[in-house]
């Protein structure tokens, strides 16, 4: 047995709606905003004190202009953390929150902090993809230009390598949509969900990117995204979004000391680096890579979370690791959900918890590609498999802004 | 009392369009209609209104000069919103034309609006006075008819008729709003049913229409005839009808036939086309319905332009084949006289149009107006004729059409009467003079207070100086002003010396000049370089003159900036490449609020080298409104001439920084040249000095290669062309400063303009950039949009990397010099050959002798050995700018 005292746990997960960039309803709120809302709102739920919290890990792709400076600390700030509370802004850019999920899970087991908060936001409409001055190397452009290829010419790269037909790639973009649309219907992101308070005074509560009624039909018409000859399209491809996440990681003897009920043990994690141009192969040696560190095969994987930057690699992913599809994103994938790159890793590893309790299942794996070519894993354990479910958690309040 | 807001009611094409231009000058607007009949429970009661806003938002060619005008007309309707009447200074109605609908509505309008404010009838065919009939004195005191013309926005008449019950001074009052925050050309109309544009222009089609059929002439044949050579737009008359509507011209006509005098000739020719009624019944109503009399047939994806067979008893198009008729070259011989002189079928039917249209509007003198001079204007500017019918008589010669009527025995009108031996116009001491029919004298065109046309300084007088391709005229004051006077308002090395003449003329202070103003009234400002010009010598291989001219021009445009006095530029209409690098390189511009201004180099295949990229660059820089960073003004500046932005209004160019903070719109053309004098003179008494020539922190290399990313990316998409990824990179390289830029350094202007010209160099040189000059001479359009090219072009397997090489003398972003390949030029070969088969048989490209003139300036310097150019190889450090 683990020492409880260096034992990483997730406690809590809540998330801020994820609405499309440039249009959803989130599009006039600042990151810092956002991310300050769902912190407050963690906190509250999990009843954590806050002068007990070590630091706040909070995951960004592109740290610049109101994601600038040192974004996590002024995070803490505005969600009137105590000034005790560190503040670290970290980017591993798609793989950035579930980063500081690993980040948070060591400081533990290295038994330098008994609470941490690990979260990630990513405003899309504020600070585009790229950030308002690409100023690329010059010399490694003309070195190795793939160290600064487009997310989308990846994706179509592993479609025409790994020979993902478009009309996979849409059957599955459905999928994702329907799975979601049926979530969201059986009420399963309400526990989750954050109401995110905008300027003009309203309370944002529900996704913006999920669509019922799309089907690969519809989608077999639009028109190539990135390649005038490719096969990819905005409707297999995961939507520009704005949202944030946070997760509460303590150690299993605070969670103990605080009755604060388990979600899931932080079992292994792993990073690996790869090829940039196929950037969404990442998560198949990722996924080698944790498991083999905790243990495991996918047989024993009961639930799995794998960010679907695209159709195109999510397909391939599954196929090269031969993943069981029934095991995939229950609740619906980023093409559906949308895909805040600072906030995605955080939102699927609480994902992958929460669907672990709701199951009862034993072991789940959250895994996802980051662009520049590099692949992040996890491996979490319901430490309560197999036992009577506990009580659901307290409900969540709107957060007063 | 100012008009600050108005109500527009009815959102009709005119009512809407009426309601765009009052925002375009700045106006709030109420803009009201009906409320939809058989609404839903719960539907909006505003839909209309609401419907026709956002239908104009997508409209080509927009009513609104900028996007945000939109934002001043609130849409609502004729039940819940006529307390907005209230504060209104001006009500203007473009309701259905019903005699009744209309009374009833002065009523409503009379009860919620305030005492005094005016209301005008947009009306075509009712008389005021049917309109008075049955109103409150109070509204009788306030209504008048505003006749605009369609679109709004873009015709410059409008027709105002007054009654004697109107206040002299409101009626004065709303004629200055109309001139000159609406920039409408106002004629005061007499109360006659069409007033004067629709009264002459309907009875023309009308005869067009009946001759033609006489003549057994298809609609293509007749315009050609009596279309451009008549000096009409060249859709000519049933082009013309086709996008007034099949279904609205009878309308009018009927309506004309029923109020016109008994003894007027219209009565005679009103006739109806066989085949309209049934055109109209089944829907050919014209360009807003399925077709008129042409139509654009795009089954099978395809575009056909078709032919209606005007003698069929039904409804048959086929392809329209083109005329092959006379008509234009005798115009362009023998002017008028030359179209009408012959004896066969052509030259009788433009005889009888033109003589059935001109004796009719000389029978209209006094009807509809008593000065010839209105009825011409109206004509101008009402239907876009070049010339007014007496304008036209005097071409034809007074005396020469009165011996042809009385030859066909055709009764004298009194007008035609009082000119004989005489002209309608006759310039006396430099002042243009029109005769006055009433009592056989010459009387002097009078300008408006603030009108000041370079067609009236030139009667009569000298140019202080002038070449082949420019003038230079005194307007008064000190004030010079440069006209460009070579085809299409081209520029080439003599505009350049017309400019340095002129500069040298005002820094003289010779006759007191102290300030420049360049201005024309042609079709258009500038249409840019001469690049049929550029294309001979290119041809010629005289690569030498080439980057002579194009560092002439860099100098000439450079002295204008920087002189010790203030230089304005005047333009309306088109300012593209060259002509558009002149306006930014002016202290401020005086733009008619129809400029449409663009750097559109890489249309051609170039890019802007007379310092258009510097001059953007440096107002990029300068936006106070810019996001931080070395990045956005490089991105600003690289979007606008990668893509040939060109703004669709002087309001819109300012959006896009080509106007500066000193520039100003003028809304009616007639006041532009007096705006920019006044302007000129302003700067000179204010103390004028010139500005300061800007240093930059440019991001070299990093900016190029971001500008590289993301053309990667567009070219992957299929929206570039594979020349297009090149022309972009060779933008990247002087905009981002040339590789050796760094935020640590300062870049001069002159380092960029150094740059200008070396990319232009490189483009110039290669065989693609000369392809999509040939195509734009032969068809006026970019080689990049031609859709079977793109095909061909799309189908190259390259890399963007690839295509970067593929232009002698580039460089990589660390410098070194690219060298490309046999087996890359081969890879390109397909592109190359799809242009040249798209050009080929094209008499501009294949060998064309030169001109003398060209020969001539070609020889003398290669006799006087100058060194011949090396080839565009810069190395590394060439391009880069000065530390």
């Amino acid at each position: 047995m683990s020492d409880p005292k260096t034992t990483p746990v997730i406690v809590g997960y809540v998330r801020s709606p994820f609405t499309q960039a440039y249009k959803g309803d989130l599009k006039g709120v600042r990151a810092d905003d956002m991310a300050a809302q769902v912190v407050r709102a963690l906190l509250e739920k999990t009843g954590v004190n806050p002068e007990l919290i070590e630091d706040l890990k909070l995951g960004n792709a592109f740290p610049e202009g109101e994601q600038g400076l040192n974004l996590a600390k002024n995070v803490a700030f505005l969600a009137d953390l105590p000034k005790s509370v560190a503040g670290v802004t970290t980017n591993r850019f798609c793989g950035s929150s579930m980063q500081t999920l690993i980040d948070a899970a060591n400081a533990i087991r290295a038994g330098e902090a008994e609470a941490i908060i690990a979260a990630g936001v990513e405003s899309m409409s504020r600070i585009p993809m790229g950030g308002f001055n690409v100023s690329p190397n010059p010399e490694l452009v003309e070195r190795y230009p793939a160290a600064y290829i487009g997310m989308g010419e990846t994706a179509e790269n592993v479609a025409k390598k790994y020979n993902v037909k478009r009309s996979l790639q849409e059957q599955f973009a459905e999928a994702s949509h329907k799975k979601a649309a049926k979530a969201v219907e059986d009420g399963l992101f309400n526990d989750e969900i954050v109401g995110i308070s905008t300027k003009d005074g309203k309370t944002i509560s529900k996704d913006g990117c999920i669509r019922p009624d799309t089907n690969a039909e519809k989608l077999a018409n639009l028109k190539p995204s990135f390649s005038a000859k490719g096969s990819v399209t905005a409707g297999t491809s995961s939507p520009l979004t704005d949202g944030a996440v946070a997760l509460m990681v303590v150690s299993e003897e605070f969670a103990n000391k605080h009755k604060l009920p388990i979600m899931a043990k932080v079992k292994a994690s792993a990073t690996v680096g790869c090829d940039p141009e196929t950037m969404g192969m990442g998560p198949v040696e990722a996924t080698k890579k944790v498991l083999k560190k905790a243990g495991l095969t996918l047989q024993d994987i009961d639930v799995i979370e794998l960010n679907e930057a695209f159709s195109s690699q999510s397909l391939a992913c599954m196929h090269k690791l031969g993943m069981d599809q029934k095991k995939v994103n229950k609740d619906g994938g980023a093409i559906a959900m949308g895909h805040p790159l600072g906030a995605s890793g955080a939102r699927i590893s609480g994902k992958a918890a929460q669907i672990l309790q709701r199951e009862s299942g034993k072991y789940a794996l959250a895994t996802m590609c980051i662009g520049g070519g590099q692949g992040i894993a996890v491996v979490l354990e319901n430490p309560s498999a197999g036992q009577a479910k506990k009580p659901a958690q307290k409900k969540v309040a709107t957060p007063k802004k | 009392m100012t008009i600050k807001k108005a109500v527009v009611i009815g959102a009709g094409v005119m009512g809407a369009g009426i309601a765009a231009q009052l925002a375009n000058a700045g106006i709030e607007v109420e803009m009201l209609d009906i409320v939809p009949r058989n609404l839903e429970e719960g539907g909006d009661r505003d839909a209309i209104a609401k419907g026709a806003l956002a239908k104009m938002m997508k409209q080509k060619p927009a009513p609104f000069m900028h996007k945000r005008n939109a934002k001043l007309v609130r849409p609502g309707n004729t039940e819940d919103h006529m307390d907005r009447l209230k504060d209104a200074d001006l009500i203007i109605e473009a309701v259905i034309e019903n005699p009744k609908i209309k009374s009833n509505l002065f009523k409503r309008i009379d009860e919620h609006r305030k005492p005094g404010s005016i209301v005008g009838s947009n009306t075509s065919t009712i008389p005021l006075e049917t309109l008075k009939d049955g109103q409150s004195d109070a509204l009788k005191k306030d209504l008048v008819i505003t006749h605009f013309f369609n679109p709004p926005r873009y015709m410059p008449l409008l027709e105002l008729v007054s009654s004697k019950d109107n206040d002299p001074k409101t009626v004065d009052r709303l004629a200055e709003f109309m001139d000159k925050e609406m920039g409408k050309t106002v004629i005061r109309c007499n109360d006659t049913p069409g007033f004067i544009a629709n009264r002459v222009g309907t009875y023309w089609l009308t005869v067009a229409m009946g001759e033609a059929l006489k003549a057994g002439l298809t609609p293509e044949e007749a315009d050609a005839i009596a279309g451009k050579p008549m000096g009409v737009p060249k859709s000519g008359i049933f082009g013309l009808v086709d996008m007034v509507g099949l279904d609205l011209v009878p309308y009018i006509g009927k309506s004309l036939y029923e109020n016109v005098p008994a003894n007027d000739d219209f009565k005679n020719v009103h006739k109806e086309i066989p085949l309209v009624p049934k055109m109209i019944e089944e829907g050919y109503t014209g360009r807003k319905g399925k077709g008129g009399f042409y139509r654009m047939n795009k089954e099978g994806g395809k575009k056909q332009l078709e032919v209606i067979d005007l003698y069929a008893d039904d409804i048959t198009y086929s392809p329209i084949k083109e005329p092959k008729m006379k008509s234009g070259k005798r115009a362009k011989k023998g002017g008028l006289n030359g179209l009408i002189k012959g004896k066969d079928a052509e030259s009788q039917y433009a005889w009888e149009v033109l003589k059935k249209t001109l004796t009719y509007a000389a029978e209209m003198v006094p009807q509809i107006h008593d000065d010839i001079m209105a009825i011409d204007e109206g004509m101008k500017l009402g239907y876009n004729w070049k010339r007014g019918p007496f304008e036209m008589i005097d071409k034809i010669g007074v005396d020469n059409f009165i011996k042809r009527l009385e030859k066909d025995g055709v009764e004298i009108p009194e007008a035609l009467n009082a000119a004989r031996g005489k002209s309608f116009y006759k310039t006396i001491d430099g002042t243009l003079n029109r005769l006055s029919v009433a009592d056989g004298e010459y009387k002097p065109v009078e300008r408006a207070e603030g009108v000041l046309l370079l067609s009236d300084v030139k009667r009569g007088a000298k140019p202080v100086t002038k070449n082949r391709s420019a003038n230079v005229w005194d307007i008064g004051d000190g004030v010079l002003c440069l006209e460009f006077t070579s085809p299409a308002n081209s520029l080439d090395p003599w505009t350049m010396k017309a400019i340095n003449k002129a500069c040298d003329l005002v820094e003289s202070n010779k006759n007191g000049y102290k300030a420049l103003v360049i201005h024309n009234e042609g079709q258009n400002f500038s249409v840019g370089a001469n690049i049929q010009l550029a294309e001979w010598v290119a041809q010629g291989k005289q690569y030498w003159l080439i980057k002579k001219m194009v560092k002439n021009g860099q100098d000439t445009y450079k002295r204008l900036k920087y002189a010790n006095f203030p230089v304005i530029s005047a333009p309306h209409n088109a300012a593209m490449g060259g002509g558009c690098e002149i306006l930014l390189h002016s202290d401020a511009v005086q733009a008619h609020a129809e400029t449409y201004m663009g750097l559109v180099e890489l249309g051609v295949g170039l890019i802007p080298g007379w310092g258009g990229c510097t001059e953007m660059l440096r107002r990029n820089f300068e936006n106070k409104r810019r996001p931080g960073g070395p990045m956005p003004p490089l991105t600003a500046t690289f979007e606008t001439i990668a893509m040939a932005k060109v703004s669709t209004s002087a309001e819109e160019a300012r959006s896009m920084l080509m106007l500066n903070k000193d520039s100003d719109i003028s809304m009616n053309k007639s006041r532009l040249l007096a705006d920019a004098k006044a302007k000129a003179l302003k700067m000179v008494d204010d103390g004028y000095t010139p500005p300061k020539p800007a240093t930059f922190r440019l991001p070299g290399a990093p900016g190029r290669a971001a500008a590289q990313l993301a053309v990667n990316g567009m070219f992957d998409q299929g929206l570039l062309s594979s020349y297009a990824v090149v022309m972009a990179d060779q933008l990247g390289e002087i905009l981002s400063g040339g590789h050796k830029a760094d935020a640590s350094v300062e870049v001069k202007e002159d380092d960029i303009r150094a740059l200008e010209l070396e990319a232009f160099m490189r483009l110039v040189h290669d065989q693609r950039s000369r392809q999509r000059i040939q195509h734009m001479l032969k068809t006026n359009k970019p080689l990049d949009q031609n859709k079977d090219f793109l095909a061909e072009d799309r189908k190259l397997e390259v890399t963007t990397s690839e295509l970067r090489r593929s232009l002698k003398g580039s460089t990589s972003l660390t410098g070194a010099l690219h060298k490309p390949s046999k087996a890359l030029k081969k890879k390109l070969e397909p592109s190359f050959n799809a242009a040249a088969l798209i050009l080929k048989g094209n008499p501009e490209n294949e060998n064309k002798a030169a001109p003398t003139v060209i020969k001539q300036i070609v020889k003398k310097p290669v006799e006087n050995k100058e060194p011949k150019e090396q080839p565009e190889t810069p190395k590394g450090s060439k391009a880069a700018p000065k530390k």
